[in-house]
């Protein structure tokens, strides 16, 4: 009985990888079907799944960018690669498997619409992929390359950090790949594992010249991915798997931009300022929540958007006004983008930085300074006493994060950083 | 509107699970040009590229191309269990019915296309190219001055005037022959031993010097090693130092080229060493599988610093690689000028044509060292340095064409001697006094605008200079 359920199990997965992963990959694809019928086993195996993690929350249908349309992020990704395509005759897609529409469906239609010279596939080589990306943006056309799992950057990060990050820097501008953009599915998916699950941002956090972006829903992936297309420089788009279904909402139809290098604060609060991206956001919101609900206390939520360049001020601005600062992500914890933030964040925010901003609530001056123009009237003597700043935190920051572990495959639900253990920090933040 | 709704995308996926496997997808012509069906026989004056699939293997020696590489033909033909030719998908090939094992022929390998012999001569006339007078002149010239500025670089490095240098010695002839028979707007990606190709190119003296002084005049700003140079007019893009990491680069290039229609071919320079790396094996098989106008152009100049090609393939060189891609391919002699532009002028056109692409393995000897930080005596003996600069130069073959054609003499030999030597000395010596780029430079062009974080990042270096500027070379940095 164990053993059809647990093959009912393996049923499942492969069910699910099937439809939304690139199942070649995964161990035990090659069991036979045959074998395992479905039968009132199946349900039992399914409850007794792990459910996910989060809970996604749409945002309220965005009324000024005209009609919209119900849209998963997979859809909303063939929407913005859709409308970039129309727009420039210069745009092609490629990397394994995009031809018939991409292990997660995101290039879709877009061969038939467009032709097999912009939609194609390539060998199964990363760093070629990279490379030939890179080329093709030298000369001024628009690359969109796909690597198939984040997982799998690794053999093309020569090409990421020494090449393309470097290549108008290098050259004095006089040549460029800004019109290179790569996606690549990102991020804890319930049953990855070490290779089909990895969050690398932090490995490119630290390479200047590219810029990475990751989305937590259908409506920003369509006007982020666009601004990366757009964008001068090479871009890196991570795109959280685990949503390429499970998160649905109104999109508009034509093209929109999302600004990079801007964070976006998606809830107020006073108490706490929560800090994540991706899929994280959905964590935190929901952590954000609880805490109302069971300690009183008010969160900041505010979704990171670009990890390099990042949004500096709008942390700051945020932890000056509550004093407390939790940042959680997937990756590990040890060199995770989290002690980038943490450490920046403990350095600039001082009182005098911000100087129009109050604790616990923003000052009608910095109200009429708007986002980030305060920031620049910098004193000369502010600076010189950088040296001897101080902590203006309530507790020291807090970062839940995964372990420092490959991400394994049966204990995902003890590794991801969930609500109860971000809870749990920013418990102990409030009580500090 | 000009997007439809999502539901016309996704159309296909909407009616069944499955996606349409190849075998029933009709077979479609490939964007591509009609020619590609030229028979291996046909090529120029005699020079012969090397069609995949190898003799050894192939079923028929003399097949064209494969037609259709995203439907191969195997996958159109009717499955019949009467029929006992293979159906893979992988291969097209017959059934064999005995064991043996292919055996990599390196003792005779691929033989060495050349136009002229040691002393300059031509050896087959039907294979001379024919160039006027002011072109091989050209050529000349454009080695010579090479060699000059090259020797007078390599002793101001010597002297610590700038920090570091590589010389071309001995592969000039694969710089300018191939330069001279590509079209001035053809892109150039190369490793960090072509500077010839700019020479040829006419890039002026003082800005090969301004980038290895890293000075104003610099147009990369002073950013880079010397020899590293970059040049947007003249279609050469900026040398990096990763090595065979411009080969996939140079293959995107040639796609969008194909796709704009730009009648335009892609060289891309590498080392027999590079060609070891995983780039190169990349580049080649997007090359091939794309359909890429592109030349790869192998120097093979016998080491890679220190280690000989014993220690860096046991294959027949690079040129054998080549067909194993589907990628036609041919062996010159790097050190005759004339058989490096033949070969690259035929493989220019045909790639433009046929838009595929094609791997030269053009032959040489590296005299100099690797750099100003290599001593080559420590790893191979003078003796054998000297044959090559003695009895099979690429300067001295064609000195000898020239002087048996009544082009040139030892007077103008003379005089052009000390006129080259008197153009790199000025430019030189304006190179050595002109300042160096303001630091500010240090910072900008990262991103195409400027980070926030990194603007503070650069005030505060200029408020920390101006405490502790003493301790700085300001001096020499414009202000």
């Amino acid at each position: 009985m164990a053993v059809v359920a647990a093959a009912a199990g393996w049923l499942l997965r492969l069910r699910a990888a099937g439809a939304e992963g690139h199942w070649r990959r995964l161990p035990g694809a090659g069991l036979a079907r045959g074998f395992l019928h479905p039968a009132a086993t199946v349900e039992d195996a399914a409850q007794r799944r792990q459910v996910a993690h989060f809970t996604f929350q749409p945002d309220p249908e965005p009324r000024e960018y005209g009609q919209t349309q119900k849209m998963n992020l997979f859809q909303s990704v063939t929407s913005a690669l859709d409308n970039s395509l129309a727009k420039d005759p210069t745009a092609v897609i490629f990397g394994e498997d995009v031809a018939f529409g991409g292990v997660f469906r995101c290039t879709v239609g877009l061969r038939d619409k467009y032709g097999k010279d912009r939609v194609f596939n390539t060998p199964l080589c990363e760093q070629g992929i990279v490379g030939f990306g890179i080329g093709i943006a030298v000369t001024g056309a628009t690359a969109i390359a796909e690597i198939q799992f984040a997982d799998y950057i690794f053999p093309a990060f020569d090409q990421i950090v020494n090449e393309a990050a470097k290549y108008r820097y290098r050259s004095g501008d006089l040549f460029n790949c800004g019109s290179l953009t790569i996606r690549s599915p990102w991020g804890c998916v319930g049953h990855g594992a070490l290779y089909h699950s990895q969050s690398p941002e932090a490995f490119f956090a630290h390479c200047p010249g590219i810029k990475v972006v990751i989305p937590r829903s259908p409506f920003q992936a369509k006007g982020l991915l666009l601004s990366c297309i757009e964008d001068k420089n090479p871009c890196i788009f991570f795109e959280p798997k685990i949503l390429y279904r499970a998160a649905a909402e109104e999109v508009p139809i034509e093209p929109y931009n999302i600004p990079l290098s801007q964070a976006e604060v998606i809830q107020e609060g006073s108490d706490v300022t929560l800090v994540a991206w991706g899929t994280q956001v959905h964590v935190i919101r929901e952590v954000a929540s609880m805490a109302k609900e069971k300690l009183g206390v008010s969160c900041e939520v505010i979704d990171l958007r670009t990890i390099i360049p990042w949004d500096v001020d709008t942390i700051c601005k945020s932890v000056i006004k509550t004093g407390r600062l939790l940042i959680s992500h997937e990756a590990p914890l040890t060199g995770g983008f989290a002690s980038e933030i943490s450490s920046t964040v403990q350095k600039l925010c001082r009182i005098e930085d911000y100087p129009f901003y109050k604790r616990g609530k923003q000052t009608k001056k910095s109200k009429l300074l708007g986002q980030a123009q305060w920031l620049t009237p910098v004193i000369p003597a502010l600076w010189e006493a950088e040296e001897e700043c101080f902590l203006n935190l309530e507790a020291p920051i807090s970062r839940v994060c995964g372990y420092d572990t490959p991400f394994p495959h049966i204990f995902e639900p003890f590794y991801i950083p969930d609500k109860w253990k971000c809870y749990d920090a920013l418990r102990k933040m409030i009580n500090y | 509107m000009d997007s439809p709704s999502l539901r016309e995308l996704q159309q296909p996926l909407l009616e069944g699970t499955e996606c349409e496997t190849p075998a029933q997808k009709p077979g479609r012509h490939e964007l591509g040009s009609p020619l590609r069906e030229i028979a291996f026989a046909e090529s120029l004056r005699g020079l012969q590229f090397l069609s995949p699939p190898l003799p050894s293997v192939s079923a028929g020696l003399g097949e064209p191309r494969p037609p259709d590489v995203e439907h191969p033909p195997r996958q159109q033909q009717q499955f019949s269990s009467l029929d006992d030719k293979p159906q893979f998908p992988g291969a097209s090939a017959e059934f064999i019915d005995k064991l043996e094992f292919i055996q990599p022929n390196v003792i005779s390998g691929i033989p060495i296309y050349r136009v002229m012999d040691r002393q300059g001569q031509i050896i087959n006339p039907s294979e001379d190219p024919h160039l006027p007078k002011e072109k091989v002149l050209k050529l000349y010239k454009s080695m010579t001055l090479l060699n000059t500025m090259d020797r007078i670089l390599y002793e101001s490095q010597r002297q610590g005037r700038i920090s570091f240098y590589m010389t071309n010695y001995g592969e000039e002839g694969t710089h300018v022959g191939s330069a001279a028979a590509l079209d001035n707007t053809d892109l150039v990606f190369g490793q960090y031993r072509e500077a010839g190709v700019l020479m040829y190119r006419d890039y002026p003296l003082e800005l090969f010097m301004a980038q290895c002084y890293g000075n104003i005049s610099d147009l990369g700003k002073g950013r880079q090693m010397p020899v590293h140079y970059g040049c947007k007019e003249r279609h050469f893009v900026t040398i990096s130092s990763p090595l065979a990491t411009q080969i996939p680069q140079a293959v995107g290039a040639a796609y969008a080229a194909k796709r704009a229609n730009a009648n335009r071919v892609v060289i891309c320079y590498f080392g027999e060493g590079a060609a070891s790396e995983g780039d190169a094996h990349a580049g080649f098989n997007f090359a091939a599988t794309l359909e890429c106008p592109i030349i790869f152009f192998c120097r093979n100049n016998g080491y890679a610093i220190s280690t000989p090609t014993s220690e860096q393939y046991r294959g027949d060189g690079i040129a054998a690689r080549g067909p194993g891609y589907g990628i036609m391919s041919i062996r010159v002699d790097g050190n005759d000028v004339f058989a490096v532009y033949n070969a690259t002028k035929e493989a220019r056109r045909r790639a433009v044509a046929e838009n595929q692409p094609f791997l030269i393995e053009a032959m040489t000897y590296r005299i100099g060292h690797h750099s100003t930080s290599d001593d080559s005596s420590a790893y191979r003996s003078v003796d054998e340095v000297n044959y090559w600069d003695k009895q099979d130069h690429p300067i001295s073959r064609l000195r000898h064409y020239l002087l048996s054609q009544g082009w040139w003499d030892e007077e103008q030999e003379k005089a052009w001697r000390k006129q080259s030597r008197r153009k790199v000395m000025e430019a030189f010596e304006q190179a050595e006094r002109k300042p160096k780029p303001n630091p500010n430079l240090l910072f900008s062009d990262v991103y195409q605008e400027m980070p926030a974080q990194l603007r503070k990042q650069q005030e505060s270096l200029a408020r920390h200079l101006q405490t502790y500027g003493e301790h700085y070379p300001l001096d020499h940095f414009d202000k």
